[in-house]
Formats: C-alpha cells, sequence, structure tokens
C-alpha cells in the first residue's frame, strides 16, 4: 500500500488516485455486506415459487408452457379479485395481448366477456360456432373443461388472426374460475402454429380409451369423427386389435389400404408396432419412437407414438395416435 | 521437463504444478460434459430405464477419459501427445440411435467398433497426405473447425433446448455476460486470471443464471436424489455385440466423415501447440487419429457411445496459452472418476445452456483465427483465391442450405455434409487441379 500526501499531490493524480482501479476493488470490501444483501434478495425474488400449483413438467416446449402460465395468471386475477376484475381486464388490453397470444374470459353459457385480441366478440354468445373444418370449438372447451384427463383444458382447432384472412392452426389452453360472488367463467389463451407436444396425443389417446372402455363399439365413430377432439391438424386417434386388425385406421379408410400394422417398418426398418405390444404386456401405455423421411430434410424425422390399451365389450384393443417429436436445434 | 517457453503458460510437455493442473484440468472437464446430454437423449429416445441411461452414461464416460489419455499421454506409437481430449460424438448420434432402433444396444455396440477399425485404417494413409495438404489448406480446416462450431454455440447461448421454440431475453444476457468475463478475463487478465478465463466465466455465468432464472436453480434438486457412487450395472444389452451388413456403409461414411473432423482437430492442436513448426508434422496426427479409432473402438466394446475429439478444449488451449498435455490426461482421469459418482455428473450436467454455449464460442474464436491466421501467412495467388472461395461457399452452403441438399443427387449429399468435411475435400481436389500446369511442367523438365 502506498501514502501520498494531499498537499503534495497534483488534481490529475488525485483523480487517477480515486479513480484507480486497484482502489475501487479494495472498497468494495466496504460494500460487501450490501453486495451480500442485493444477492440476498436477488436470490429470493428469483426462488419464489409463484407456479408451485402448477405442473408444466408435462410440457417440452417454452412457447406451450408460456402460455399456460400467461392463461393461468389471468385465471388467478379473476378468481382473486371477482367481478370487478373484469373492469381491469377491458382498461388493460395491451396487457393481455402479446405477439404471441392473447386472452379471452367466457361465462359458462359461451357467452363472450372480454376479449383482448377481438374486441367485436365481446357480448357475443359463441356456443354454436364452428371452426372452418366444422369443429365445434365452445363445445369441444366446456367439454375438455370438464376432462380431468385435460387438466390444462387443451382445445385444437382452426382460427384466424386479428385483421389477417388465412386460417392457422391453433391449439388454446383454458383455466375454469369461480369468483368469490361464485359465478363461473373460463379464461383461455391459445397459440398460433402451435409446437406439438406430447402431452396433447396423451389427451387425446387416453381419453378415446376411456370412452371406449365406457361406451363400447357406439365409441368408434365418435372418435373416427373428424370434427371430434380426438382428431386434430394430422394427429388422429386409431384404434386396432391383438392380432393387427384395425379398428379405426391411422391413415386412411380400410377399405382403400389393408395395413398390416404389426409388419410396418419405419426408414431403418424398426418395427414400431410390434415392439409397442411387446411393452404393453407389461404396462397400460407406451410410448414408441420411430424415423420417417421428409423431403425438405436432409435427415430423418423422428416421430413417437402413444399406445394404450382398453377393452371393446370384453375384448382387448389398442388405441394410439402419432406426433412429431422436438427435435434439438 | 523442458525449458518454460515464455509464449505459453505452460508448453506442450511441461507439467504444471499439482494445484494449478487439477484446477486446469476441472476447466476442461467443465467444457467436456456438454456432451454427456447425448448418451442421456439417446437412452430417452429408446425408452429405457434409469438404469440403463446410468449405465450408458458411465461407459461412455470411461471411454471418453480413456480416450482422453491415449491421445495425451504421449504413448510411443499411438496418440497425439497434444492437449486433444475426446468427447461423445456427436457427429455418431443419430446412426447409433438408428443402429440401436434396429438391433438394440448390441448392434449400436458393433457398428461403432467397425467405425473406429475404420478409422484406424485410415489413420497410415494421413501420412501420405503430406502432398496434397499445403498450409493454406491446412489454415482453411483448422479454421473450419472453429466455424463447425456456430450452430452448436450460438442456439446454446440462445439458450435454445428445442427447434422453434420460444427464446428467453434473459438467456441471452446470461449468455453475453458470461462471454464477457471469459474474454475480458482473457484479455486483461495475467497469470491466474488469464489461465482459469473460462472456468470463471462458467461458475460467474452460472451464478448470475441461478440468480436471475428459477428455474435452473429447482433443476438443482436433482442433485440431491442422484446417489453418491454408482457402479455401472451390466444388463442383458451390454454382454452382446451384434453386426449388421446393412449398416455397414452409413457406419464406414460417418468413420470417414469422423476422421476428417479429428484430423482438422489434430492439425490446429498442432498448430497451438507447435506454431514454430515450418510444415505439418503427419507422424502425431497419424498416432492420434489411430488413437481416435482405437477409443472409438473401445467406446463401442464397453458399450458406450462414439467418442471424438473435442475441438472447443483445443480452442481453449490455445486462448488460455496453456497446451500441457498432461491437462487433457488428468482431464480423462476425473471423467473416470466422475463415471463412477452420478451426483457429481448430475451437478455439472445443470450448467446452465447459455453459460456452455458462451464457453464454446469462446472457445471457436481461437480457432477460426488460428486457420485465419495459417491461411494468410504465406504468399497469395489467384489459385489459392478459388480453392478457399470455392470450397468455403459450397462448404458453408451444407449449413446455410440444408433443405437444398435434402433435394439433392445422392452421391452429393454422400459428400457435401457438413461444412468441414465438405469444405476439406473440396480444398484438397481443387488444390490438385488448379496446380496441374505446374506438374505438367515438372514433368517436362
Amino acid at each position: 500500500m502506498f501514502y501520498i500526501s494531499n498537499q503534495t499531490m497534483k488534481s490529475s493524480d488525485r483523480f487517477n488516485l480515486y479513480y484507480n482501479p486497484r482502489r475501487i476493488f479494495l472498497n468494495t470490501r466496504k460494500l460487501s455486506p450490501i453486495i451480500i444483501l442485493v444477492f440476498l434478495i436477488l436470490f429470493s425474488t428469483g426462488c419464489s415459487k409463484k407456479y408451485e400449483d402448477l405442473d408444466l413438467n408435462m410440457y417440452k416446449y417454452r412457447d406451450t408452457k408460456k402460455l399456460v402460465k400467461f392463461v393461468y395468471d389471468a385465471a388467478q386475477i379473476l378468481e382473486r379479485d371477482g367481478i370487478a376484475s373484469l373492469d381491469y381486464f377491458h382498461n388493460n388490453r395491451e396487457l393481455f395481448t402479446t405477439k404471441d397470444h392473447y386472452l379471452y374470459i367466457y361465462d359458462m353459457d359461451c357467452n363472450n366477456i372480454f376479449h383482448s385480441g377481438m374486441e367485436n366478440l365481446e357480448n357475443t354468445n359463441l356456443i354454436s360456432v364452428t371452426d372452418k373444418n366444422g369443429k365445434e370449438i365452445a363445445a369441444l372447451t366446456l367439454k375438455a373443461l370438464d376432462d380431468p384427463n385435460n387438466p390444462h383444458a387443451w382445445v385444437h382447432y382452426s382460427w384466424w388472426e386479428p385483421g389477417k384472412f388465412y386460417p392457422v392452426p391453433k391449439s388454446s389452453c383454458h383455466f375454469k374460475v369461480t369468483t368469490p360472488e361464485g359465478k363461473e367463467f373460463f379464461v383461455g389463451g391459445g397459440i398460433n402454429y402451435p409446437q406439438e407436444e406430447q402431452e396433447f396425443i396423451r389427451i387425446i389417446v387416453d381419453g378415446a380409451a376411456e370412452l371406449i372402455k365406457k361406451k363400447g363399439h357406439s365409441a368408434l365413430a365418435e372418435i373416427a369423427d373428424p370434427t371430434s377432439q380426438y382428431n386434430y391438424r394430422d394427429v388422429a386417434v386409431f384404434a386396432f386389435c391383438p392380432n393387427g386388425d384395425i379398428v379405426i385406421s391411422p391413415v386412411l379408410e380400410d377399405s382403400l389400404s389393408q395395413i398390416q400394422l404389426l409388419e410396418c417398418a419405419d426408414e431403418v426398418g424398426h418395427k414400431p408396432f410390434l415392439k409397442a405390444l411387446n411393452g404393453l404386456k407389461t404396462n397400460d401405455s407406451v410410448w414408441e419412437v420411430f424415423l420417417v423421411k421428409n423431403r425438405f430434410r436432409r435427415e430423418l424425422i423422428k416421430k413417437c407414438m402413444y399406445i394404450r390399451k382398453t377393452d371393446l365389450s370384453g375384448d382387448k384393443i389398442y388405441v394410439g395416435a402419432i406426433t412429431d417429436l422436438p427435435n434439438p436445434p | 521437463m523442458t525449458q518454460k517457453n515464455r509464449k505459453y503458460e505452460y508448453s506442450v510437455n511441461e507439467v504444471p504444478p499439482t494445484g494449478q493442473l487439477f484446477v486446469l484440468s476441472v476447466q476442461h472437464v467443465m467444457l467436456m460434459v456438454m456432451s454427456l446430454c447425448l448418451p442421456i437423449l439417446f437412452a430417452s429416445q429408446l425408452n429405457a430405464s434409469m438404469e440403463f441411461t446410468a449405465s450408458l452414461l458411465s461407459l461412455s464416460m470411461l471411454a471418453v477419459g480413456f480416450g482422453s489419455i491415449i491421445q495425451s499421454v504421449g504413448l510411443p506409437f499411438i496418440g497425439s501427445g497434444y492437449l486433444c481430449p475426446n468427447l461423445c460424438g456427436p457427429s455418431y448420434f443419430s446412426l447409433s440411435l438408428s443402429a440401436a432402433w434396429l438391433g438394440g444396444l448390441p448392434l449400436m455396440r458393433g457398428m461403432i467398433i467397425i467405425a473406429g477399425i475404420v478409422e484406424m485404417a485410415l489413420a497410415p494413409i494421413v501420412q501420405k497426405l503430406k502432398r496434397i495438404f499445403p498450409t493454406y489448406v491446412v489454415g482453411l480446416v483448422v479454421a473450419m473447425v472453429g466455424v463447425s462450431i456456430i450452430k452448436l454455440s450460438v442456439t446454446s447461448v440462445f439458450g435454445l433446448a428445442f427447434y422453434g421454440d420460444a427464446i428467453r431475453s434473459v438467456d441471452i444476457f446470461i449468455g453475453a455476460i458470461s462471454l464477457m468475463i471469459m474474454v475480458l478475463s482473457n484479455i486483461w487478465g495475467k497469470g491466474f486470471i488469464k489461465m482459469y478465463c473460462l472456468l470463471i466465466g462458467m461458475v460467474l455465468g452460472w451464478l448470475l443464471a441461478l440468480i436471475l432464472v428459477p428455474e435452473y436453480w429447482y433443476s438443482l434438486f436433482a442433485v440431491k436424489s442422484s446417489p453418491t457412487f454408482a457402479l455401472p450395472s451390466f444388463g442383458p444389452e451390454f454382454k452382446r455385440i451384434t453386426f449388421d451388413l446393412k449398416m455397414m456403409i452409413p457406419f464406414i461414411v460417418i468413420a470417414i466423415s469422423g476422421s476428417l473432423k479429428s484430423f482438422g482437430n489434430l492439425l490446429a492442436a498442432q498448430k497451438i501447440s507447435e506454431p514454430d513448426l515450418k510444415e505439418v508434422n503427419f507422424a502425431p496426427i497419424r498416432k492420434g487419429l489411430l488413437a481416435d479409432g482405437l477409443s472409438t473402438s473401445v467406446a463401442g466394446l464397453i458399450g458406450g457411445m462414439a467418442v471424438d475429439t473435442s475441438s472447443s478444449n483445443i480452442g481453449l488451449a490455445g486462448a488460455t496459452k496453456v497446451v500441457s498435455r498432461w491437462i487433457s490426461v488428468v482431464a480423462g482421469i476425473i471423467f473416470i472418476i466422475l463415471a463412477f459418482f452420478p451426483k457429481l455428473i448430475t451437478a455439472l450436467s445443470l450448467i446452465p445452456k447459455p453459460v456452455l454455449g458462451a464457453s464454446i464460442l469462446f472457445s471457436g474464436c481461437f480457432m477460426i483465427c488460428v486457420g485465419l491466421k495459417e491461411m494468410f501467412s504465406h504468399s497469395w495467388d489467384s489459385r489459392k483465391t478459388f480453392v478457399v472461395g470455392i470450397s468455403l461457399i459450397f462448404g458453408l452452403s451444407t449449413a446455410m442450405l440444408p433443405e437444398l441438399y435434402a433435394r439433392a443427387p445422392e452421391f452429393i449429399k454422400t459428400f457435401f455434409t457438413d461444412p468441414l468435411p465438405t469444405t476439406t475435400i473440396l480444398a484438397v481436389l481443387l488444390h490438385q487441379i488448379f496446380n496441374l500446369d505446374k506438374v505438367f511442367s515438372r514433368s517436362k523438365k
């Protein structure tokens, strides 16, 4: 260390000494309690479990998790502050409209109470609205809200962006809210061009398996209906018997093509159905990965299949669906 | 011990003091752990059990450790003797997965053994390549080693886990700060700060990530549930080895491509460790390729994933001016020890992606510049302009226009795979073609 008398120092020396990085570093030791305090505050705020009650582990993509959190936050406001909070939503539309999604609130009769993206829909009853493929969106949403197997009430349909003129694929999640006044609403938000989550097919396959068990043969037509929740975008629930006979085809009508499911092989010769059936000997459901070609990619694309076993009027039957797997960047 | 070379903190044959040797090795280990996501991803895509995943991870780590040791320890007939650690080879990932789907782990093991043998068979040929690899082509190949990590490093800095997913600003911030700490420690720091610049950047970056992103903090709970010590368990799939003729050609192609990549890495390691060499010394390169092939075969034999030389670690060595091969040996030993301590592995595998991305980007900068300096260190003429220009344009196009190559004729698809092998093959070929006039005039004389 060194000492220079103030009287003998030129002002430039004093400046250099004062702003000497070494000196600044040494002085920071005095600041250490403050630095520690700042770190503690940052840690405590960083570690707060705002979403402790919200299980998002089933989702792979951040986009999906972000949407669920976005809708959940709004549902929490409505649940906490009740009907009075609707003014808050109306007065702060910009808070509930982001680049990727917007928020809407309906009562349980499907009257639109608030729509941050399409204001013109407010005060309209949308119970009978269908998308361009004939899907009854509101009815499917009410069904999803009552389905314990679909915890975030996902509904998949075709919609359009505010001010645009072309259809976009959409997946929306919903939360049912009971306000302190006892009134019921549902809060929802969707994402355009959504990523295909594995959880989405888990929900529809488990739902279809349950339906077949409950209703028997009469469930098959409902599952095969392209406007039902069991079919969206390129995803379709299919069903087959243990010997490979198709009950609901994964691609097209049986009359046009007799697919030997158990013999089907992927691009490297792997037989996913055969392997899945081996897994189903000891499990109720299995995930199986396989490789497919894509004209626009030089490498093979990974897809996955989820299959669950169930009973069709006392006989064993397998229900499944196929979706994309997340690819590394 | 050799005379201390002032160009380096520790030169290639120098042994740093024990404490420093350990910390420097840990610094390299932290960079190597990034590749451990491959066995985990591999097992998850096979729907394998936790026990299988743990065993595959341990055995892959043993192979990486073994490979790093024999590559650098300085054995008489095998190993380059440069600081050039191994890691789980990303280039083998997709093909290994295909083999495992087709014939389970036994087939993957068999095919990896074959790939290793192919790499070993290619090693002696390298000795004959002296004429076709002039200095500027060597420089180009080294620069392309740096270029080849662009995708991995940038997507990691952005914290991207899956193709097309959302990017968080906070991840970019963490990556940028980590990178700045590494770079500023390197250019302004002296002694320890300079030597440990990557380690300092990674630790501070990790701390910042823990403070800013609760997700990173919660992920640490996985450490608690991991056992402290565990031996790999050898299930039935680890007891058989099978082969399949159908998989032979794809594995041979990937082995050739892997050899070219390792060739580039070893050239870079030589440039960094022995910059005064007037021309490439092919003997250590040949021995290095032999070690690379042997480690790959050993990986298949013991039931781990295929291994490869690590370009990031070579870049780190160059950036810190610590090129002692003993660091690679100790890093290998640490990797072997870590293979039996899942708790530690889990902790290291939780280093946030943006921090890892920053460390790879940091190493890549050095590789690119060493290559470019080497390339332009000699006189330049229009022949070289076209050799470098054409091969670089086509090489980079494989990364920039993957959809184009997806629709290309099969023979183009086979050779135009990634920037590094494509640029190398084209540069070597074009150099020969553009210098045919010189060959004719020499033969006339």
